[in-house]
């Protein structure tokens, strides 16, 4: 285990060295990984120390999350008022206090399973995230960082410093929703999360974006399809069925020990629907099933 | 293989000790500070049993790197209560039966007492939410429930 005194410290130690390197953050996820012989490193990098890495702010009308800063901290920013209660919804099925007070953001996102709870969220918030070298910063998409499972466009002499999207305007919510073997801790069999734009006095869908954790096989990503066939049109239950059927004819799902394809196939639908609904519920909209 | 100088505080007592990179909080605890409170269960975050408090907020202790405690402060069910002295969480646990083999006590009873501090009376749910993540085989949970609540009302009396 390298320990850096500082962030330049460690920009410099990745420069220097290239492989068999491996960043560990507060280590909830990594640790089991390690033990199960997933990991091939000789040396972790701790991160645990750069606490300059652990914020929530408001910046020209973005929303910033520092790669540290823990599922706990994100919830109880104040920054985040209730128009972000979706990272609310991610903390209430993520895990136990014990690992909601450890496990990170850039943790969650650089793990890049297709189990993560905060990367669909954070798909259909449009996110970008900023990497760090010695050599300087750069800032690509989240859809342009995750390159299949278990796999980012982290260079091995970079770190994540942080997260970036849009604040949500009086327009526009966003709700996760997910399922899994257990109540309290739990790794989602599938997880879902809608992000919705809707123009209250006509009630025309002005902009939708839909992820899950798996569309095609274990890739998370956006349901683009079922998208357009949504936007412009007046949210209407009718509107959300013909979406489903949008969605269920979009999805290539696959199965694995936590669930079969056909559940996943079943489940999807319902998970979409629920985060529909509360999406429209928290711009004060009911929609009737 | 790297070894460390972790500097941090248990049970309000500073300690240094040289510790190996691959050990963890746990093993620091049971086997180098013999405080064999601490229980292991899955070591794999799954079970909750070896929580700890560092810095005041609940942690796996199986899922902490040793020296990533490092600088912090670090309480064990140790620091709760003395046999004397139990603490009324200790009482009404033994009171309402809510402790049966006992593996998973340590770990509830410090989820309940962080709760307790930061919210002196909780609701049902409040309880439930504070104590998830830590699994009891034995009691189904609601002797637990009762013996939390019945320790917040005696605790407003003291």
């Amino acid at each position: 285990m390298y320990v850096p005194e500082n962030l330049d410290d460690l920009l410099t130690y990745l420069e220097r060295h290239q492989s068999g390197v491996q960043l560990i953050a507060n280590g909830s996820d990594l640790i089991n990984r390690m033990q199960r012989r997933q990991v091939n490193a000789q040396v972790l990098v701790d991160l645990s120390g750069l606490s300059e890495f652990n914020f929530v702010r408001k910046d020209k009308g973005k929303i910033r999350i520092g790669a540290l800063t823990t599922i706990h901290d994100l919830i109880s920013s104040p920054v985040l008022g209730s128009r972000y209660d979706v990272f609310r919804d991610v903390a209430a099925k993520f895990g136990g206090p014990s690992i909601v007070n450890v496990a990170t953001v850039g943790g969650n996102i650089c793990a890049a399973s297709s189990a993560e709870d905060l990367i669909p969220v954070l798909l259909v918030l449009n996110a970008k995230v900023s990497l760090r070298s010695k050599k300087g910063e750069r800032v690509i998409t989240l859809k342009e960082f995750l390159r299949g499972k278990r796999q980012t466009a982290l260079l091995q002499n970079e770190i994540m410093v942080e997260t970036v999207f849009d604040e949500l305007d009086e327009q526009s919510s966003c709700a996760f929703e997910k399922i899994g073997m257990r109540n309290s801790l739990i790794i989602a069999i599938l997880n879902c999360s809608v992000y919705l734009k809707l123009d209250k006095r006509t009630k025309r869908v002005d902009d939708i974006r839909l992820a899950l954790n798996r569309v095609f096989e274990k890739i998370p990503a956006r349901a683009k399809k079922t998208e357009i066939a949504m936007r412009g049109k007046n949210l209407s239950m009718q509107l959300v069925e013909t979406a489903i059927t949008s969605l269920k004819s979009e999805l290539q799902l696959s199965s694995d020990f936590r669930a079969s394809k056909e559940y996943r196939h079943d489940v999807a639908p319902v998970l979409f629907k629920r985060a529909l609904i509360k999406c429209a519920e928290r711009l004060g909209e009911k929609l009737v099933v | 293989m790297s070894r460390h100088l972790l500097k941090f505080n248990v049970n309000g007592k500073d300690h240094a000790l040289v510790v190996e990179s691959h050990e963890r909080l746990l093993d620091v605890l049971r086997d180098r500070l013999g405080l064999k409170g601490t229980k292991e269960g899955c070591s794999t975050g799954d079970c909750g049993i070896c929580a700890v408090l560092m810095d005041g907020k609940l942690v796996n202790s199986c899922l902490v790197i040793a020296i990533q405690a490092r600088n912090k402060k670090i309480t064990t069910i140790e620091a709760i209560g003395t046999s004397e002295q139990l603490h009324p969480l200790q009482r009404e646990f033994i009171k309402w039966n809510a402790s049966q083999c006992g593996f998973c006590i340590p770990a509830m009873i410090l989820a309940s007492k962080n709760l307790l501090d930061h919210k002196p009376s909780p609701t049902d749910e409040e309880i439930k939410q504070a104590t998830r993540g830590i699994i009891c085989r034995c009691t189904g949970y609601h002797s637990m429930i009762n013996a939390v609540r019945a320790a917040a009302l005696e605790m407003k009396k003291q």
